[in-house]
């Protein structure tokens, strides 16, 4: 049995460890809860977006922009996100393991790739990889995303598919369901896909300023550019979900420990009262002799 | 008339207003209740709106957009921006600083990305220091 002294070093320890994970824990809640706040805000957005394409498409056909060309996929570019830290749970590894069944699948069809890294985890993973040639590495993004990063990543993809250089673009990131349940998912933002809003609420003889086309270009970047936007949300949204609960298990795992070493402890130290007592009355007993 | 300014953040105003005035690419135009309807592309700048038919220009509110969408039906004005802000949100020292930077930066740009990031954010600061000027004399008006 360990003596009183180390167990006492250890209660301490695991104590002092408890306090960091529980402080991570508050952390993560109350950043969780920001993102959840941005994810719902951001909506009328992309809903916004869609009614004004709904409208648009009784005019002009939007199957024509560029953005809505389907073609065959030989090339395409995957937009990866994870995260900068880690003790976030299974997030980083769940995004991971997805990504390289994505790579493994374009492998068996035959389907070349190129990589956005978004996060520290994932451009550390890129790097060792030789599968996919790396677009481009974002790190340090803000917790709170304010649409600016959004371009630079928009852009490039854009201009990727728009020049034929890839046939899709796909979007591997965690999608935020509840505080207790996140999925990894490969969404396609291009070709974009259209569903028709319920009620478009745009006036149908509404004059098009400079011209349909050009108003079409407009929405359909920004209702692209929404989806990714999304996704980065949904993404810190489940990264902070993740690392709130990683957290509560590691406090929860250091009470349980501190509870077991306490116990240790005492008997340690019980045990060492009896011994001494034992020795006490030997002592006496041998002088009575 | 409502008016809504949607942006990737969030619903910045959704109220009845009198009167806005909005960049688009064809040039600054006044919107008033009944305004045939229009759908047009809003360039980056600074819209002003007047809540009610009584308030005078010192009643004026000036928000800095990015590009975007604005849709115009009969009774509805609706705007959709990537970024916008209240001039009250924006200090105007720190635009003034921020514009400074971003003109060093685009004097120094080495590739043609670094020019397009540093005319951008030229762009973004230039919007931004004008409307929290706007916002600062209708103040001492």
């Amino acid at each position: 049995m360990a003596s009183t002294q180390v167990l006492k070093s250890r209660i301490r320890s695991v104590k002092n460890t408890k306090q960091i994970t529980k402080a991570m824990q508050l952390v993560a809640a109350s950043k969780m809860r920001r993102a959840q706040e941005a994810t719902k805000a951001s909506a009328p957005y992309t809903l916004a977006a869609r009614e004004l394409l709904t409208a648009l498409s009784k005019h002009t056909s939007v199957a024509r922009h560029p953005f809505f060309a389907k073609r065959t996929v030989k090339t395409r570019l995957l937009i990866v996100i994870a995260s900068d830290k880690g003790l976030a749970g299974a997030y980083n590894s769940n995004i991971v393991k997805t990504y390289i069944e994505q790579l493994r699948i374009d492998d068996a069809t035959k389907v070349k790739n190129t990589t956005i890294a978004i996060g520290r985890k994932t451009a550390q993973f890129v790097a060792r990889i030789k599968d996919t040639q790396v677009l481009g590495v974002y790190e340090n993004l803000p917790d709170q995303p304010d649409g600016r990063e959004l371009h630079a990543i928009l852009d490039s993809a854009r201009l990727k598919f728009t020049s034929g250089e890839v046939d899709a673009v796909d979007i591997i990131y965690t999608h935020f369901v509840s505080s207790i349940n996140q999925q990894a998912r490969v969404l396609r933002v291009l070709p974009a896909g259209f569903k028709a809003a319920d009620e478009p609420g745009v006036a149908s003889d509404a004059t098009y300023e400079p011209s349909t086309e050009e108003v079409l270009d407009g929405i359909a970047y920004r209702l692209v550019g929404a989806q990714i936007f999304q996704a980065l949300l949904d993404a810190r949204a489940s990264e902070h979900s993740m690392r709130m609960l990683a957290m509560k298990n590691a406090t929860d795992n250091a009470s349980d420990l501190a509870d077991d070493l306490t116990l240790e402890m005492n008997k340690a130290r019980q045990g060492a009262i009896t011994e001494e007592l034992a020795e006490i009355s030997g002592g006496v007993e041998a002088l009575n002799e | 008339m409502h008016l809504t300014l949607t942006t990737l953040l969030g619903i910045k105003i959704d109220q009845v207003v009198y009167e806005l005035i909005i960049p688009t690419a064809a040039g600054e135009i006044a919107v008033f209740p009944g305004h045939e309807p229009l759908v047009a592309l809003a360039v980056a700048g600074a819209i002003a709106v007047r809540y009610k038919k009584t308030d005078d220009d010192s009643h004026l509110e000036y928000f800095a957009i990015s590009g975007g969408i604005v849709e115009i039906s009969q009774k509805a004005v609706r705007v959709l921006v990537d970024e916008s802000d209240h001039g009250a949100d924006i200090i105007e020292a720190e635009s003034k600083a921020a514009l400074e930077r971003a003109i060093v930066l685009r004097n120094n740009a080495g590739t043609q990305l670094e020019l397009e990031k540093a005319h951008q954010l030229v762009d973004r600061h230039s919007v931004r220091l004008k409307v929290a000027e706007l916002h600062r004399r209708r103040r001492h008006l």
